[in-house]
């Protein structure tokens, strides 16, 4: 059987990019997420409906006399199929060998249907239900084998329940994807629903590609993509307008209380019957049906959009705003989940603004991460002599901005100004050491500023501020040129932190003469406190603020301990010719060791950096190829037969030869290491620079 | 049999805890109530080979001892809630029969058409502590009398029927054709024992088949229209799978019952949570017509009389009471005529057959 699933790009949460191909000649395949629609005879034999679904790629039909009817050969000639018996397991299964030729034609998978029982009395009740299933269908799996299958999943909101599926789900080959049936059925048990996805993740391959059916409305689907569902049958919308409820996308509103459309879709459009709401005739329910189905086609095309182009996470956020159980799921799967979500985040995203919309945004799983990792990855450096916390700026990264400008010229004005240590105070990221503007989030977020801040955004970063300066001797004096809300910050990790507080005097605002001026006094005043006490290592070497930057961003990428090498002095900084660029180059043999890529913001090792590195190397960004050397720009699932414990996707790595003696390769995951405990095959690494 | 603390079955546990609320509430009836029938009365029926009418009478009895049991019936039955919880001794029953028969003797006398008799006692007519054998021997001597009624249907669960029971019926009624309706209600034993929980083994009926035909004693299988737990495709398929089982086997009646949701069931604590609805219309004729053919029934008849039909608690459309009455209507026709052809559906042209077509894979 092929390949049926790819995974092409990982992002944000638990979604993902992909690829089905029902058929080895490829013509059939389709890009997930993706809607797969309802299909029945009346719509089939509806104008309307086939010219606006002509172009999609997936149906779901649960009669199979259509897959013979003319329009359906015509016009959906280039569609696939779910097939979904609705009805009784057993009929389904007589019909699956009275048609066992349409069964296995290429472009059609079959869902194995659990229709009843359609609601449960109890647990113990549904347990009993999933194991008869569960009997039934294995057998139908293994007398079947040249049939694509993808089993009904229902937990009858026991999510614990899914442990009963896994054995079979992993011991059918045959099986390509699961149908969660009725997995958003029970939206106001927004915690079982993340224990679900979360258990079909950690315990099952991660190419099984994932449908969700039931009760499902397009205003979900971001949210469901998000859970990383790969592919939402619609036919709930064309239930609801059964209901004559309307979608609006906000809501499912009954059309007796629309009084405006607020769409103009062909259904909605006036005809020679008035217009949908007008109408009275039979023809209401169709044009409800066909409106609600193209709402469903829309607002997959919103998800895409947002999820190639722009930050998909916010327009998850936004779509949950009028929804309290999905913004509780939401919340409960930064709070509670973060430590599986996070190794499925990529850990960048090119030429995004991510905009901060509020507290859902405060704990997003790349901002909990950013927190996280900086703070255990910062070591401070060791000439150190004082601490100077500064004020976010609304220009990324800050030090472009015109009050960063400001500051870093009264600094500019100390010979030994390299060795001050630079914070930034923002919301919601937290406190930046100024080595990390230029990483992503910090160099992409953006947030409305009033000059109030929560009690969240407060916690927040004040608890970042506290472990910042916990890694600090407390003897090195702390200037604060802060104003406001920025002031409370430090005057929380004051009460943690022994080290001595100065607060420059503001007045008007922190970019005012007389305060730049009480600025540079402070600095004069407090810099040499802690070196005459003999606290702060001397320093032989030159200094570059992007050489600091260089290895701060190295630790944080790699989790290296670099300390030691960045002493050595061995580095010099180029700007290269494209602005987007800068080179990291070695003293000594004049050898690029890495290039900043200010889009992404990361460090691209290259060979001879990744081997200079190497000894460094402890459990963090290394994949092990079972190889000596690598052919190809992509190293696939079977290729690996080592991986650190960490790695996420759009991480770069650092690819060693079966022995773990030679650096044979650099380059970026497609995924992260949930994915290659979990799955068989897949692209693991793009590689952009290997050994010749 | 198991008692539920033992086996611990929700089903039970569940349908028996609703019963014993129900019973609580059941009415008490006195001496003269209980001298009397539930109910009785007549109109037109399908005999085996003609229209003619039916007799039905409802006794009442102490009620269907499963459904008292600990294992607390059906899921879909409330009958019990009409027994009486004081004895109904063997002289009440047959004061009640013969308040019916001589009620409507000279009705049945003076009519041209012939008559099945129904006898209905919400339980089983074989089971003695219900009807006695010599209640059953004086009932058999009264329906004797009326030579226009031709034919007899009564109803038990199979445990009762044995086979001196069968001889003792058919010597009484010797010039009349019997027939005893048993409550399959599906082919599937899962659905039957586990969502039904009906406790019949499918082999405990196909031997009570066998045994009546040695006897030449018909069967009427009665059919449950979606069970509960299943949706209308579900349904459709079950009672599809059934009706050619029961073909098959070569049962002489099909009865189909539609769901009509009854107190104290289970089925009704499921409709009251919006979790249950009773069948579309839609989709009983969709069974029928692609299941059955004329052919198929010349041997068997296909009969159905829902209960509570078009209303909510029973098989409905879309509670218009024109698009119901028009679908009782071809149901009756098509019962009477034994021709699935008076179900075509192409001129009903109600709103709802639209709703129908996009809801029945989902409800």
């Amino acid at each position: 059987m092929t390949i049926f699933f790819n995974l092409i790009r990982k992002k944000i949460g638990l979604s993902r990019i992909g690829r089905i191909t029902f058929s080895s000649t490829f013509v059939n395949s389709l890009k997930t997420p993706t809607v797969a629609f309802p299909l029945n005879y009346t719509l089939l034999h509806d104008d309307n409906f086939i010219k606006e679904f002509e172009d999609q790629s997936l149906f779901v039909i649960s009669d199979l006399n259509l897959l013979k009817d003319e329009v359906l050969t015509d016009h959906l000639k280039h569609a696939n199929y779910f097939y979904r018996h609705s009805g009784t397991f057993e009929r389904f299964e007589e019909l699956l060998n009275q048609n066992i030729e349409l069964f296995t034609s290429q472009s059609l998978v079959t869902i194995i249907p659990f229709n009843s029982p359609n609601v449960v009395l109890n647990k113990e009740f549904a347990r009993a239900e999933i194991t008869f299933f569960l009997e039934n269908a294995s057998k139908l799996c293994v007398n079947n084998l040249d049939i694509k299958f993808g089993p009904s999943i229902r937990t009858f909101n026991y999510p614990e329940l899914l442990g009963l599926y896994i054995y079979f789900i992993r011991n059918n080959e045959n099986i390509c994807l699961i149908d969660f049936n009725d997995s958003f059925d029970y939206l106001n048990k927004f915690r079982r629903i993340g224990s679900l996805i979360i258990q079909a993740k950690e315990q099952l391959d991660n190419n099984l590609v994932i449908m969700g059916s039931g009760k499902l409305v397009p205003k979900n689907y971001p949210l469901m993509v998000y859970l990383g569902y790969d592919i939402i049958d619609c036919s709930y919308s064309s239930y609801l307008a059964s209901e004559k409820l309307y979608d609006t996308l906000e809501y499912m509103r009954p059309l007796n209380k629309i009084k405006y459309l607020p769409c103009s879709c062909v259904a909605c459009q006036k005809t020679q019957g008035g217009t949908l709401i007008e109408d009275k005739s039979i023809r209401k329910i169709e044009l409800t049906c066909l409106h609600n189905l193209i709402t469903a086609k829309n607002s997959m095309n919103k998800v895409l959009q947002y999820l190639h182009v722009e930050d998909f996470r916010s327009y998850v956020e936004k779509s949950t705003l009028d929804d309290l159980n999905s913004m509780s799921l939401l919340k409960i799967l930064d709070k509670e989940y973060f430590s599986f979500i996070k190794n499925d985040t990529p850990v960048t995203q090119k030429n995004k603004i991510v905009k901060s919309l509020g507290p859902l945004s405060y704990f997003r799983p790349d901002f909990q991460y950013f927190r996280e990792n900086s703070i255990k990855s910062f070591i401070p450096e060791s000439s150190t002599k004082l601490i100077l916390v500064f004020p976010c700026s609304a220009k990324k990264p800050y030090s472009s901005s015109k009050s960063h400008k400001k500051f870093n010229n009264i600094l500019k004005k100390f010979a030994d100004h390299q060795e001050f240590q630079e914070i930034i105070l923002t919301s919601p990221l937290g406190a930046i050491p100024r080595q990390l503007e230029d990483i992503y989030p910090v160099n992409s977020y953006d947030i409305s500023v009033t000059g109030e801040w929560d009690h969240e955004e407060l916690k927040i970063t004040s608890s970042m501020l506290i472990e910042l300066l916990k890694k600090y001797d407390a003897r090195i004096p702390i200037i604060c040129h802060l104003e406001g809300a920025y002031c409370d910050i430090v005057r929380i990790a004051q009460k943690t932190i022994r080290n001595t507080f100065y607060f420059s005097k503001i007045e008007e605002s922190v970019t005012s003469k007389e305060s730049l001026k009480s600025l540079e006094y402070l600095i004069n005043t407090c810099k040499n406190i802690s070196k005459s006490d003999g606290v702060i290592e001397q320093i032989s070497h030159k200094s570059n603020t992007w050489i600091k930057k260089f290895f701060k961003i190295l630790n944080y990428q790699f989790g290296f301990d670099l300390k030691t090498y960045y002493s050595s002095d061995l580095v010099n900084i180029k700007h290269g010719r494209n602005k987007n660029e800068i080179h990291i180059i070695g003293a000594k043999n004049r050898y690029l060791i890495g290039v900043f890529r200010k889009d992404v913001g990361q460090v691209f090792l290259t060979i001879k950096g990744a081997v200079e590195l190497k000894p460094f190397l402890e459990d963090s960004n290394f994949i092990v190829f079972d190889g000596d050397k690598i052919k190809g720009n992509t190293l696939f699932r079977p290729g690996i037969i080592e991986f650190g414990q960490k790695l996420l996707p759009n991480s770069h790595v650092i690819i060693l030869d079966k022995e773990k003696q030679n650096v044979i390769g650099v380059g970026e995951m497609f995924v992260g290491s949930n994915f290659i405990k979990n799955s068989k095959t897949g692209r693991i690494v793009k590689v952009y620079e290997k050994l010749k | 049999m198991k008692n539920s603390s033992e086996n611990n079955n929700p089903l039970v546990e569940k349908i028996y805890f609703l019963r014993q609320k129900a019973l609580e509430k059941r009415t008490i009836h006195n001496k003269q109530q209980l001298n009397k029938p539930v109910s009785f009365w007549i109109k037109e029926d399908r005999l085996k080979n003609e229209i003619g009418k039916e007799f039905t009478v409802i006794l009442r009895t102490n009620g269907c001892n499963w459904a008292l049991s600990r294992q607390g019936g059906c899921s879909m039955c409330g009958y019990v809630q009409d027994a009486s919880s004081i004895k109904v001794n063997d002289e009440m029953i047959i004061n009640q029969f013969k308040i019916a028969l001589e009620n409507k003797r000279s009705a049945i006398e003076q009519d041209d058409h012939h008559y099945v008799l129904k006898i209905f006692n919400s339980g089983s007519f074989f089971d003695d502590s219900e009807i006695s054998d010599c209640v059953r021997k004086e009932i058999y001597s009264y329906i004797n009398e009326i030579d226009k009624i031709k034919e007899v249907i009564i109803e038990s669960r199979v445990e009762y029927i044995t086979m001196e029971k069968l001889e003792k019926i058919k010597e009484g009624l010797n010039e009349k054709k019997v027939e005893i309706g048993i409550g399959l209600e599906s082919a599937n034993d899962h659905v039957r024992n586990d969502y039904i929980n009906k406790g019949l083994p499918i082999k405990d009926f196909e031997k009570i088949v066998l045994m009546s035909k040695q006897l030449d004693v018909g069967i009427k299988a009665y059919l449950l229209f979606k069970p509960p737990f299943l949706n209308e495709q579900c349904a459709i398929d079950d009672c599809a799978n059934s009706i050619r089982y029961c073909l098959d086997l070569g049962v002489d009646t099909i009865s189909i019952n539609p769901i009509n949701i009854q107190k104290g069931s289970l089925i009704e604590h499921l409709w009251y949570k919006n979790l249950y609805r009773p069948p579309w219309f839609y989709s009983l004729f969709n069974c029928l017509v692609t299941n059955i053919s004329s052919a198929k029934l010349r041997n068997c008849r296909i009969v159905s009389d829902p209960s509570g039909a078009g209303t909510k608690r029973g098989i409905h459309n879309c509670l218009k009471k024109e698009c119901n009455e028009t679908m009782k209507k071809m149901l009756k026709n098509f019962v009477l005529h034994q021709d699935p052809s008076k179900l075509d559906l192409k001129n009903h042209n109600c709103e709802c057959k639209m709703q129908y077509e996009l809801q029945k894979d989902q409800c």
